[in-house]
């Protein structure tokens, strides 16, 4: 495992997203609130480019104090990326699937020294 | 004139024959060798055959000589990539250059050969489109932000029914305004949580307002593609 430069921080913009290939591994680095994410690029459901598709905030049903729902609202801090082919939902910070945690993205650490930016791969 | 020309080409030309002619008694020696060889071999055969059934070895030996050789596909593979044309730097051009035997050059090869870079930008997403906030979008939003804590509320009547219509009439107008100056959006924001239910009943609303029926909705669709 080495750290591979991707490229500068001043480049690369918040919400921006590359996708980059080490070797055999592709890879989808995402700026998201200032903090990069790095992911393997093949869905864990059918192989899709799982880092390509939609960003969107995760859905969640807000309820009363009785319980009873107020109804469906996006999150204010949660973001999920969706896999264009079948819509797998993955969780931003985590690379979880949202719906079942235990299905996970590989994540690779991102490294930023100064301006730059590393993908440890 | 021609004695120093000759005497100057000879030597030129010696050396050329030289190597010919050793070529050629080394070709006899071996045709030699072969030949005694051959002489050998027969007479160890005809030897062994009165003793003991002849033994396949020698065919053997050959047919492992086969395998190291590259298949017919692969030479012709490695031909056509030559009549292409190899581009420097890349490891075809190392193996061609170690394989003619100049070191010298595919060491120089390699070096000249930029470093391949290890990382490689397939795609780069951009971000979604920026909002630009002007004071009416953030008095706006405010405003919305208000009516969805009404109904979350229960507050159905604060915003009584005529302020109501007059805000979806000035919006309808607004999106179909710039819908045709070619600004085309979404008419709800991706953190809108509108159910489909919300939806079906306001346009079931607006197509009523108009006295619209819903296949004259699907028919201006189909014609206007929008
Ligand atoms: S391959 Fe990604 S959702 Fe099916």
């Amino acid at each position: 495992m080495a750290e591979q430069f991707v490229c500068k921080a001043s480049e690369f913009k918040d919400g921006e997203r590359q996708i980059i290939r080490i070797g055999e591994a592709e890879i989808g680095v995402f700026r998201h609130e200032g903090e990069f994410f790095a992911y393997s690029n093949y869905c864990l459901h059918q192989g899709g480019p799982a880092c390509e598709g939609l960003t969107i905030a995760r859905v969640e049903e807000r309820l009363r104090e009785d319980k009873t729902s107020m109804g469906l609202y996006f999150s204010e801090k949660d973001m999920n990326f969706v896999c264009p082919w079948h819509g797998y939902e993955y969780d931003m910070r985590t690379g979880e699937h949202v719906a079942d945690r235990r299905v996970k993205l590989r994540k690779y650490d991102v490294v930023t020294k100064g301006d730059e930016v590393y993908v440890v791969a | 004139m021609s004695s120093p020309d000759r005497a100057a080409a000879k030597p030129a030309k010696s050396p050329a024959k030289k190597p010919k002619a050793a070529a050629t008694k080394a070709a006899a020696t071996k045709a030699a060798a072969t030949k005694a060889a051959a002489t050998k071999a027969a007479a160890t055969k005809a030897a062994a055959t009165k003793a003991a059934p002849v033994k396949a070895a020698p065919v053997k030996r050959a047919r492992k000589a086969d395998a190291g050789e590259p298949s017919s596909q692969d030479k012709a593979a490695f031909l056509k990539a030559l009549s292409k044309g190899i581009a420097p730097g890349t490891d075809a051009a190392r193996t061609v250059a170690r394989k003619s035997g100049k070191k010298g050059e595919a060491a120089a090869a390699a070096a000249a050969a930029p470093e391949a870079p290890k990382v490689e930008v397939l795609r780069r997403i951009p971000a979604p489109v920026k909002v630009v906030d002007t004071p009416e979008s953030a008095h706006a939003l405010e405003f919305a932000a208000r009516i969805e804590k009404m109904v979350e509320t229960g507050d159905l009547q604060t915003l009584q029914p005529h302020a109501q219509q007059a805000l979806i009439a000035a919006l309808c107008k607004l999106y179909a305004a710039n819908t045709e100056a070619g600004e085309r959006y979404p008419a709800l924001g991706q953190r809108s949580a509108v159910s489909a239910t919300d939806v079906m009943i306001l346009c079931g609303a607006l197509l009523k307002a108009v006295d619209l029926q819903v296949f004259e909705l699907g028919m201006w669709q189909s014609w206007s593609s929008t």
